[in-house]
């Protein structure tokens, strides 16, 4: 009963933080003048004004996912199935451009590449192409994907990695023992990852497809700004919120998609145990591709832009002007952040649970519902939550002009992945674990206090701070709602990008990734030093 | 005075009957073992018991007390003071052993000394006394059974629940282990109903079995009952090597064999055919035998010899200490049969 009552809590809280907005706003959309009417729909799919702009994002998701798998699959590739200098260093940096905000990256990028830029400056010198087009490329849909897929990469990378690693060696070897090491790979290897592969790629492009900030950066006109500048600059939010409907049709079509699939084909190669024994391979023109792709890639996505950042500092005394200019936000962006991980690794915590470890019937259902929010725009879930609770007279001022609304945010858009990875976690747990607590009688609460809580450490930490770098980047939705004085480091940035100079901004980028950085890092100390001290399961 | 009272008792998981109307008891301090091939529904049948899978149908009683009647619960899973051992153990990685053991005495409510001096006595009754600040991690298989065990007892549960506790052990330490569960049993006189595929495990532990197959309870009774007058087909095959061979009935207490008719009871058939069971130590090569046979397959097996004898357009198993060569023509008789199947 204690059981029952609080998983249904913790769902019935998330369904009015993320779904109630949501519906909220689509239906207010569907009134106009006291009557129902789909003057807005009509406009948007019937008139073909917007259809430039929804093949823009269809074009800018579907390149960033092309350009994420050409350098995500070879980067697995070489990090499971090969041995080569600096592969562990390589394997932990390339998780850089994952946790820190895309945005970020595309500051970088725009100095590299902007008109005073020093690759703009190599690559016409040296290969006489104009700075206009290195320029114009940069602030292009291509040049946009390409930024979004530094971003993205990793996570198809981390994916290959796992499926390679999870492919049983006598699966290869017998290959092998027949074939060529192209025709294994071409016949065996990568027919048996394909299904991960393609579940990368979809999530991939349903991220570049809702992404807000690099397209903002950029000032490209797709989907997501175009719902922003109807709401913020146009106050027309019945058409921001039509503008959001082919954006949330086709986030969750896909994502229905690659769910399908996943369990259809269910990930046969990815449900197996880490232990086993893979096949690698040894060869010197495979580890020297190995190497030589790393180092490329590495340049690319992560010392190009961090240089260009720090050499755009100029001075340490920049980074003072720009901390006295966003204290504020970074302190908000810390304390936000660290609430809204808590409320985030609290609600994981259970809704995690209620999908892996019930026997409800609805749980398949449940885990669905929840994960399809991940897909939902950041400025959608903005724009639902002002639909919803700016009420007139301020009947929801103790909300909407608070912490509160952020923190609502936070939950509408990472509860769902909060949940996935401590679900993962519950996921590990024999269910005996639980049932012998059970039969001695004990309550559920003291159950989960006294052992699943323990036994999930390690998932509780890596749900807090995984949380707690998504919370302190999120920018589309926070930036909709925030209340006065509540802004955050991105929103400080994002504001001082159009009239600050260029140092002011990379050293507010600097702290900002720093701000991403330093948890991570800590959780690395402390799962080395702390977690080591007791054996876990 | 009866522990346990189970009585047609039902279970459906994804519209299949996991559990098909089974009813057994067991008495008070009574060890009674659950036997059967694996997905027969004797896990199943002891969560319910336990409180933790609700049943579709049936009674469970507990001390004469009704736990649960069809799908209503009676007695929480809290108040049957049951203890359990699980197939994996399910030893709190987190705790120590001591804190393992000692949960169960906090959920109670048992005070901090009192907790203590029955948690050293149960430890001292395992031998393991030094162990109590080690993690389960760091025990050895046999440690860990023993632990899994203390922690079921500590709480002098009214009914034990043993989920093929021997299940993932090497043989040798099996056997330790089975006569430490024998002896703490005995010695605490907790009734307790065990569960196993093993033959073994149950013919050393049991007052009683109950041998469940396809959800059903196929036949219940002591250990020589089982092995010697199996009630069915399924019980004569799974238990035990045996020797199932097809007959006509000839008429009432008439059977043809292949060996020739003769007198054996019928249950009042007088017609069809039925199975003779017979296990192979029933058989004995013997040159004054009525069957004839040839040796066609000889099997080491360390003190004694498995022949596979063909006679009479069916092949035996028998057992024999003596050494003979596979293709001898052999005399053998069979010393007690059981018609077992109609």
């Amino acid at each position: 009963m204690q059981k029952t009552v609080t998983l249904w809590s913790f769902l019935a809280l998330f369904f009015c933080a993320a779904f109630f907005p949501i519906a909220w706003m689509f239906g207010s959309s569907l009134y106009e003048g006291g009557s129902f009417s789909f003057v807005y729909y009509h406009d948007i799919f019937l008139t073909g004004k917007y259809a430039g702009i929804i093949l823009r994002s269809l074009i800018l998701a579907s390149v960033a996912t092309v350009f994420a798998t050409l350098m995500g699959v070879p980067a697995g590739f070489f990090l499971a199935k090969t041995d080569f200098f600096l592969k562990n260093f390589f394997k932990v940096c390339f998780f850089i451009p994952l946790i820190i905000p895309s945005y970020t990256i595309g500051i970088a990028w725009t100095n590299i590449l902007g008109k005073a830029g020093f690759l703009n400056q190599f690559l016409s010198h040296y290969f006489f192409l104009s700075p206009q087009s290195i320029y114009a490329f940069i602030y292009s849909i291509y040049g946009a994907a390409f930024i979004l897929s530094m971003n993205l990469f990793p996570l198809i990378m981390i994916m290959t990695e796992y499926a390679l690693k999870n492919i049983p060696s006598p699966l290869e070897e017998s290959g092998l023992v027949c074939g060529t090491f192209f025709q294994v790979m071409k016949g065996v290897t990568f027919p048996l990852i394909s299904p991960v592969i393609f579940s990368g790629m979809m999530i991939a492009f349903v991220f570049s497809l809702s992404e807000f900030g690099v397209p903002s950066l950029l000032q490209l006109n797709v989907l997501t700004t175009q719902i922003f500048t109807q709401f913020s600059a146009f106050y027309n939010e019945k058409a921001a919120t039509a503008l959001a409907f082919p954006l949330i049709i086709i986030t969750i079509v896909i994502f229905l998609l690659e769910q399908f699939k996943t369990r259809s084909k269910s990930f046969e190669i990815l449900g197996r145990s880490g232990s086993q024994v893979f096949m690698k391979y040894h060869f010197a023109w495979l580890r020297v591709s190995g190497l030589v792709f790393c180092t490329v890639l590495f340049l690319i996505t992560i010392i190009l832009p961090f240089c260009s950042l720090l050499i755009s500092v100029e001075a340490f005394k920049v980074y003072r002007d720009a901390f006295a200019l966003a204290k504020n936000g970074i302190v908000n962006s810390v304390v936000f952040g660290g609430i809204g991980a808590s409320i985030l690794t609290v609600v994981g915590f259970f809704l995690g649970y209620a999908t892996e470890k019930t026997r409800w019937k609805l749980k398949e259902g449940i885990s669905s519902f929840v994960w399809i929010f991940f897909a939902v725009p950041a400025t959608v879930a903005g724009i639902g939550l002002i639909k919803l609770w700016n009420r007139p007279h301020g009947a929801f001022q103790f909300i909407y002009g608070t912490i509160g609304i952020i923190l609502i945010g936070y939950i509408i858009r990472f509860a769902p992945l909060s949940s996935r990875i401590m679900a993962n976690f519950f996921r590990q747990m024999p269910q005996s674990i639980e049932d012998a607590g059970a039969v001695t009688g004990a309550s559920w609460f003291r159950i989960a206090g006294n052992i699943l809580a323990p036994l999930q450490k390690h998932g509780i930490v890596a749900t807090w701070i995984i949380s707690f770098i998504f919370c302190i980047g999120e920018l589309g939705a926070t930036i909709l709602v925030y209340p006065p004085g509540h802004e955050t480091l991105p929103i400080t940035l994002f504001t001082v990008m159009a009239n600050s100079p260029e140092n002011i901004v990379s050293a507010l980028t600097l702290l900002l990734i720093g701000m991403t950085l330093l948890p991570v890092g800590i959780f690395f100390l402390i799962s080395k030093y702390v977690f080591s001290q007791k054996i876990t399961p | 005075m009866k522990s346990l009272q189970v009585k047609q008792l039902v279970k459906i998981f994804d519209k299949k009957e996991i559990v098909r109307g089974i009813s057994f008891d067991v008495e008070n301090g009574h060890l009674l073992t659950l036997l059967g091939p694996s997905g027969c529904g004797k896990t199943t049948t002891l969560r319910i018991i336990a409180g933790i899978e609700i049943p579709d149908c049936g009674e469970i009683y507990i001390d004469e007390k009704l736990a649960s009647r069809d799908k209503k619960i009676c007695i929480s899973q809290k108040e049957r003071n049951i203890g359990m051992v699980f197939q994996d153990l399910a030893l709190w990685p987190h705790m120590t052993v001591y804190e393992n053991i000692e949960f169960g005495l906090k959920t109670n409510g048992i005070r901090r000394d009192e907790r203590r001096k029955k948690i050293e006595e149960v430890l001292q009754s395992i031998n393991m006394q030094k162990y109590a600040r080690a993690y389960p991690q760091t025990l050895s298989g046999g440690q860990k059974q023993l632990v899994a065990i203390a922690r079921s007892i500590i709480t002098r549960p009214r009914l034990l629940l043993m989920d093929e506790p021997l299940s993932n052990i090497d043989v040798k330490l099996r056997q330790d282990i089975r006569r430490e569960i024998k002896r703490i049993q005995q010695e605490t006189n907790i009734t307790t109903l065990y569960v196993t595929h093993d033959q073994e495990d149950a013919f050393f532990l049991s007052d009683r079995i109950a041998v469940m197959n396809e959800g059903k309870v196929e036949q219940i009774g002591s250990p020589e009952e089982i092995y010697f007058s199996p009630e069915s087909l399924f019980v004569a095959q799974f238990v035990g090597e045996s020797n199932c061979i097809e007959v006509n009935i000839a008429g009432i207490n008439r059977i043809v064999t292949p060996w020739g008719e003769l007198s054996h009871p019928t249950d009042n058939h007088t017609k069809g055919t039925a199975k003779i069971f017979f296990r192979p130590h029933q058989v004995k090569i013997d040159q004054s035998g009525c069957c004839k046979g040839k040796l066609v397959k000889r099997d080491f097996m360390g003190e004694w010899y498995r022949y596979h004898v063909s006679s009479s357009g069916v092949e035996i198993v028998l057992y024999d200490e003596n050494s003979y060569n596979v293709g001898k023509h052999v005399k053998f008789s069979i010393k007690e049969m059981k018609l077992v199947s109609f």
